[in-house]
């Protein structure tokens, strides 16, 4: 055999390298379509019916393109009501999506997810403080402030924890991080159960089963940024990550500064998780399954896993969003209930495909 | 241009610790361009952490490690003395992890130092990290994820990936250590002609003497964090350094075919303390033309002092006997044995505590041997190995027109006779 063909024919047959690029621009493409349509079918439909040709030209005219043919109060549902909420949808998912891909790759386990250091149990607990002290009553924005800030202090607690005696430690930052988030929950539950205030309660639970029925430009204008940048810096080290997940060593002798690397995927994982559940409350099972799914079709290079479970996370939320508000029309079904009943099933066939390979 | 430094590393009192306990002992050591030097020592001698802090993975207590001329802080965090550093300096770390990254994409992040942030792995890479590939033979499984490949496979890799990074400098810890045979011997081949082809230098953390030896130009023997010795294998391993490094009993004798040193290991001190069985007593062989060689050995290792006589020179026995370090008479190949052997050789018999008596080929001139048995109070007469289960028929081994037989028949008669296999239990009971 000669050893000169074989070295192209094997070479070119890999798919990988510029295959980044490949399957970066392929899963884009096919995420951001299915997004479009989703995002049509779910600013049309509700329990005010809007016709897809209205909404399409609706859509085209807010970006220069052609003219509305839809009427007024069509118009007007469409811009103030449905498209920031599914704008918020699609952030939100595309924030847990990429923190739960790279929490995924830090603890070198796929059943990570964008809680697992406590942001989202602090966030409960921030947004619990404010509801039940009547902040969240004074302005619609002290309810996220307020979860923001639970997230960020419980992520800093946990950071604390994992730093004691100098060196830093991801055993520890994961079992501080599941320590925390009890402790967190138990408050949580305390409240709800000492209250008196049926009404308090009922807030708490209707806030931590997650949802976007108070979305609005102002929530998708102070969330955005925050998720966007957050999301670019994580791309930014996404191929240092490849290297800390075949192993800390390996990535240092390679020339990857590991904490550097490290801490910044952490703070801002956490940061942009902290700011999705400020505005969505508790989400189950977006940053868990779409990180999965997009690595078993598309490869665990995060160069290419960040930013499609980002497309993956935000499309998943749209749909489940769209499919809360119309399943028990005119009621709504929250969608962090949703998630987890679409999304727990999902994840046991996916479990048991696995091991059924394995075996 | 910087002009080619021979010298790829030099380390200088090089001391690491590692939770306030001192693990490397201030070691110096250097490796020159084209060079492989193996590291050897027990489990806890501190070559692990030495080649750690080589590639800067922890920090050093003290001392200096220059690579290809330019002085490194041990660990330092800056981006640009962690890039350099890469790319002169490949790390291959004892376990191969298991991840989900196609092994071409694990082979392919050896070129992470050679690439800009958002410069993508280009075609010349990627034939980099095929031919890697080939020559390491991983390209069957180039698609497969690296968690389903099985530990030996996953090293091969890991191995790949280090070729691709096209470093000055290779620090392998133990790169053969799940390997079955061929590789091992494919991998150590693929050290010298990757050093030999890129003029590269070599640090290579081995457990088996015997191929380091083969492999390396040189040896640093590690010892509780000190370097013990340091030089060609035929000058380090001596029986002396195996002794103080590894705690055992060995013998280093050329390789028939590399004429490279070759380990023999004999025995070791016991660990548990408890004495070994032969301690403290003597045991005599009388042999000769092979019989006697694996008992020597098989006592040896069980502790006894050996003794052996009368062998002629170039006889089997007699090299054993040297190489062992046995006390023992000699003569003249295939001269009779004179008085003045025959009384050191009773003096060894009346010495030892036991004295065997090999089922050996005896002539007139060795026949003095067969003799001297009789002077012995304790004998045991090995049975000479027979067909089918069935004792050897004397004779066969008998030039003496019976003379031989007839002596060894009258010792049968009174001390028995025993198989060889059953001797050193034997020696056990008649001792209690």
């Amino acid at each position: 055999m000669a050893s000169e063909m074989s070295l192209h024919n094997g070479s070119e047959r890999v798919s990988t390298g510029s295959g980044v690029l490949r399957r970066l621009l392929l899963g884009g493409l096919i995420l951001s379509g299915l997004t479009l349509l989703t995002a049509i079918v779910a600013a049309s439909v509700g329990p005010f019916t809007v016709p897809f040709t209205h909404t399409a030209t609706t859509l085209l005219d807010l970006i220069g393109i052609g003219e509305s043919t839809a009427k007024p109060t069509e118009q007007a549902i469409i811009q103030s009501i449905r498209l920031p909420r599914i704008f918020l949808a699609f952030i939100v998912g595309a924030a847990l999506g990429i923190s739960g891909g790279i929490m995924q790759g830090l603890f070198r386990n796929s059943m990570a997810d964008p809680g697992i250091i406590g942001v989202s149990s602090g966030g409960a607990t921030g947004a619990v403080v404010a509801i039940a002290s009547g902040a969240a009553t004074v302005s619609t924005f002290f309810l996220p402030v307020f979860a923001f800030i639970g997230s960020a202090a419980a992520m800093a607690v946990v950071f604390l924890i994992a730093s004691v005696g100098g060196r830093f430690s991801m055993a520890t930052l994961l079992l501080g991080g599941i320590a925390v988030s009890s402790f967190l929950g138990a408050i949580t539950t305390a409240t709800i159960i000492l209250t008196d205030d049926l009404n308090v309660q009922r807030q708490i639970i209707f806030w931590i089963a997650g949802g976007f029925d108070t979305a609005r430009w102002e929530s998708v204008q102070i969330a955005a940024p925050i998720i966007v940048v957050g999301a670019l810096i994580t791309i930014f080290v996404a191929r240092d990550l490849n290297l800390l997940l075949v192993s800390e060593d390996e990535a240092r002798s390679l020339g990857v500064r590991v904490a550097l690397v490290r801490n910044t995927l952490l703070i801002s994982a956490s940061l942009i998780t902290g700011a999705a559940v400020a505005f969505s409350g508790i989400i189950a099972f977006v940053g868990l399954v779409v990180p999965h799914v997009v690595r078993l079709i598309a490869g665990a290079d995060h160069r290419v896993l960040l930013p499609l479970s980002a497309l993956g996370g935000g499309l998943f939320l749209l749909v489940a969003d769209t499919a809360a508000r119309i399943v028990l029309s005119p009621a709504e079904l929250r969608v962090g209930v949703l998630t987890a009943m679409i999304g727990a099933p999902f994840f046991i066939f996916l479990l048991l495909r696995s091991k059924a390979r394995l075996l | 241009m910087k002009p080619v430094v021979q010298r790829v590393l030099d380390v200088d009192g090089l001391s690491t610790r590692l939770d306030g306990k001192l693990i490397v002992d201030s070691v110096s050591l250097s490796v020159d361009r084209g060079e492989v030097v193996g590291v050897v020592g027990a489990n806890g001698s501190g070559k692990t952490t030495l080649m750690r802090t080589l590639a800067g993975l922890i920090d050093a207590d003290s001392g200096r490690v220059s690579i290809d001329g330019d002085w490194f802080d041990s660990a330092s965090e800056n981006r640009s003395s962690r890039r350099m550093r890469a790319r002169k300096v490949a790390y291959m770390p004892q376990s191969a992890e298991s991840h989900p990254f196609s092994a071409f994409e694990s082979v392919l992040m050896g070129r992470y130092p050679h690439l800009g942030r958002f410069q993508l792995e280009g075609s010349a890479d990627r034939d980099l990290a095929w031919r890697a590939m080939e020559r390491t033979s991983t390209t069957e499984f180039v698609n497969r994820k690296l968690d389903t490949l099985s530990g030996g496979e996953r090293q091969r890799v890991v191995l790949a990936r280090v070729l691709v990074q096209e470093a000055d400098l290779l620090l392998m810890d133990e790169p053969t250590a799940s390997l079955d045979l061929r590789h091992q011997i494919l991998t150590m081949d693929l050290v010298r002609e990757e050093v030999g082809r890129r003029n590269a230098g070599a640090v290579v953390i081995l457990h088996d003497l015997s191929l380091s030896a083969r492999y390396c130009d040189r040896l640093v023997i590690m010892n509780e964090g000190k370097k013990i010795a340091d030089g060609t294998p035929w000058e380090v391993l001596t029986p002396g350094n195996l002794r103080v490094a590894f705690g055992v009993e060995g013998l280093v004798e050329p390789d028939p075919v590399t004429g490279k040193p070759h380990v023999l290991l004999l025995g070791s001190e016991d660990s548990s303390g408890e004495e070994l069985v032969g301690a403290g007593r003597k045991v005599h062989l009388i042999c000769g033309a092979g019989s006697g060689r694996e008992l020597m050995h098989q006592l040896k290792v069980a502790g006894y002092e050996v003794s052996a006589g009368v062998l002629g020179t170039g006889d089997s026995d007699r090299e054993a006997a040297e190489r062992l370090g046995l006390e023992y008479v000699s003569a003249p190949p295939f001269a009779t044995i004179s008085d003045e052997q025959h009384e050191a050789h009773m003096e060894l018999v009346r010495d030892a505590d036991h004295v065997v008596l090999c089922a050996m080929a005896v002539g007139m001139n060795n026949v003095r041997n067969v003799v001297a048995a009789a002077g012995a109070t304790s004998l045991f007469v090995i049975e000479p190995p027979g067909v089918s289960g069935e004792s050897g028929d004397l004779e066969v081994g008998d030039y003496t027109d019976g003379l031989a037989s007839g002596l060894r028949r009258g010792l049968i008669e009174q001390f028995g006779e025993v198989p060889e296999s059953t001797l050193l239990f034997e020696l056990a009971r008649a001792q209690g």
